[in-house]
């Protein structure tokens, strides 16, 4: 059976004798590849695409990650206290990555809602879907294309409390913001649906750890409507949609039913989405993944991970529906040690 | 002018509104200290108390806290000049060197700010020094650190060690929060609290401060 089987299965909720694995892109940085690879590392002009095809078969993953991928970003100038380069996205939004640390948003989109009303979205019919397209011809992955939505991708551009004010004191123009965005990202699904995808994943941060951003009830009235035609409008092209967000979602899972997501991706046991309780409740019309929690893999040992990885595959496959994984992405500092653990024992842990 | 009017504007995130109870009341002789003490604090309470229950949720905390800042900006030259103020204690706050997370941190620091401390907020990505020479020059009763990422919260170590080894400054109050730091992590590098959420960190901070 491939890893592409293995996953269609679990989302049709037909239990298979090794519960798929893999995880949604991102994370896996050149250190953990290296580390996983050992004298398998491979160098040369095409080195990142074959480490990551050789790393993902040496773990025995299933699933690869894929973005369809814009123009290189422009360098517009240098960071005056970081001294690091300022470069613009295609979105127009400028960003820096200070040393050793994550990208940090420099200069948003619009500094008023009179801006962002006259914002427009770039036009994505140039961008390029060929890795997309490689992963899926060449490889038997799962192919998991990812891209964002409204949300998220919104406040990214604006500045987390410029977004979140913007919502009480824009609240029209915020819902044209989420609908010019969810049309760009639906093109960019159409066109990885065209290159070859497995499935999209709508990665959209919608909460932290005790519960939603933002009222449910705005979500209802203002957001999932238009969500919910952008995944309406993939489901036409037969592909099933993920949906990545971290924290606790639990008020709003009927609600993502509703839009049309067919799995929910992430499931922090930090934030009380747990996999098997979740399965119990929602398990008829939603898959799940991830639920191993990152800071485990980070700072546990390899004793913990390996315990924790056969409980949860113990008390989730039961019926499909579960796919493992991490409890978001790989992050850069998790221990190569441990996903090689995680990997291993859902290999071992056959029904 | 009620009471339940300030409060309303405060819990209602109306900064037009805000701006004319206060300064009515002002212009009324009513005394600064009071008004922020009997109004404009308990409003700013019972927005924590909602946001902490999820019947507020962050774009109307933001509003609330943006009408209180409003209201302190107009009390600030009052108070400077009331025999009968108390001084308001100042908290540092800021997230460790090598993360760059701020929502969680700035949400500490809109609720600090709405229970009536005085918040310095260095940014994100700032490095240990920075901690010790804004604690020094602002005297401030308690420093907050903030970590999002697993390989970062072990520089909130570093940061605490520094504070303890320095002579003048080891006693200072260090509470630290965040997704993958805990109680026991805490005590582990020498804090003096934890906090899961932003409204256990300004309670957290108010007993540090022994209100």
């Amino acid at each position: 059976m491939t890893g592409r089987e293995r996953v269609l299965s679990a989302l049709k909720r037909i239990e298979t004798s090794r519960v798929p694995i893999g995880e949604i892109g991102g994370g896996y940085t050149d250190v953990i590849i290296k580390a996983i690879l050992g004298d398998q590392y491979n160098q040369g002009s095409d080195a990142s695409f074959l480490n990551h095809q050789s790393m993902r078969e040496l773990l025995g993953a299933d699933i690869v990650g894929a973005r369809i991928t814009g123009p290189a970003v422009e360098v517009v100038g240098i960071h005056e206290d970081w001294g690091t380069e300022i470069f613009r996205d295609f979105w127009g939004a400028t960003h820096t990555q200070p040393p050793d640390a994550t990208v940090q948003l420099v200069d948003p989109i619009a500094h008023s809602p009179a801006e962002l009303e006259s914002w427009r979205p770039p036009d994505v019919s140039n961008f390029d879907s060929s890795q997309l397209s490689r992963w899926k011809n060449t490889t038997d992955f799962f192919v998991l294309a990812t891209l964002n939505a409204g949300f998220d991708l919104g406040y990214e551009l604006l500045g987390f409390e410029r977004f979140m004010m913007w919502t009480i004191e824009a609240r029209d123009i915020m819902k044209q913001y989420y609908e010019k965005l969810i049309q760009t990202n639906l093109s960019l699904a159409l066109m990885s649906v065209e290159a070859g995808a497995d499935a999209i994943l709508i990665a959209d941060d919608l909460a932290f750890n005790t519960g939603t951003f933002v009222d449910p009830e705005y979500l209802r009235s203002d957001y999932f409507p238009i969500l919910k035609t952008m995944v309406m409008e993939i489901k036409k092209h037969g592909l099933p949609v993920f949906f990545h967000s971290d924290g606790d979602l639990r008020t709003i899972i009927p609600d993502l039913i509703d839009c049309g997501i067919d799995a929910l991706q992430s499931c922090d046991p930090n934030a009380n989405m747990d996999i098997p309780t979740l399965k119990s409740e929602y398990g008829q019309d939603l898959a799940f993944m991830g639920n191993i929690d990152v800071d485990l893999l980070a700072n546990g040992t390899v004793n913990e991970v390996e315990n924790t990885t056969r409980t949860l595959i113990h008390d989730a496959r039961s019926g499909g529906g579960f796919i493992l994984g991490t409890s978001n992405v790989v992050a850069s500092y998790c221990k190569p040690e441990n996903l090689k653990a995680m990997y291993a024992v859902a290999h071992k842990e056959l029904k | 002018m009620s009471s339940d009017s300030i409060q309303q504007a405060i819990i209602m995130g109306n900064v037009a509104s805000i701006s004319t109870d206060v300064n009515q009341l002002l212009n009324e002789g009513v005394n600064s200290q009071n008004i922020l003490d009997e109004q404009l604090l308990p409003g700013m309470a019972i927005v924590g108390d909602r946001f902490k229950r999820n019947e507020m949720f962050l774009p109307q905390v933001l509003m609330s806290a943006q009408a209180m800042q409003t209201a302190i900006d107009i009390l600030k030259p009052h108070l400077a000049g009331n025999s009968e103020a108390r001084q308001r204690q100042t908290v540092i706050i800021g997230t460790v060197k090598g993360d760059m997370h701020d929502i969680g941190k700035n949400l500490v620091r809109i609720m600090l700010i709405g229970a009536g401390f005085e918040v310095i907020d260095l940014g994100v990505n700032v490095p240990t020094q920075r901690f010790l020479e804004a604690t020094t020059q602002h005297q401030a009763a308690v420093v907050c650190l903030s970590a999002l990422l697993s390989s970062t919260m072990n520089n909130m170590k570093d940061v605490v060690a520094t504070f303890r080894n320095h002579s003048d400054l080891k006693d200072t109050k260090i509470l630290i929060g965040g997704a993958p730091v805990s109680h026991e992590f805490s005590q582990n590098i020498g804090a003096d609290g934890y906090a899961p959420t932003a409204p256990a960190a300004v309670e957290r901070v108010q007993q540090l401060c022994g209100q």
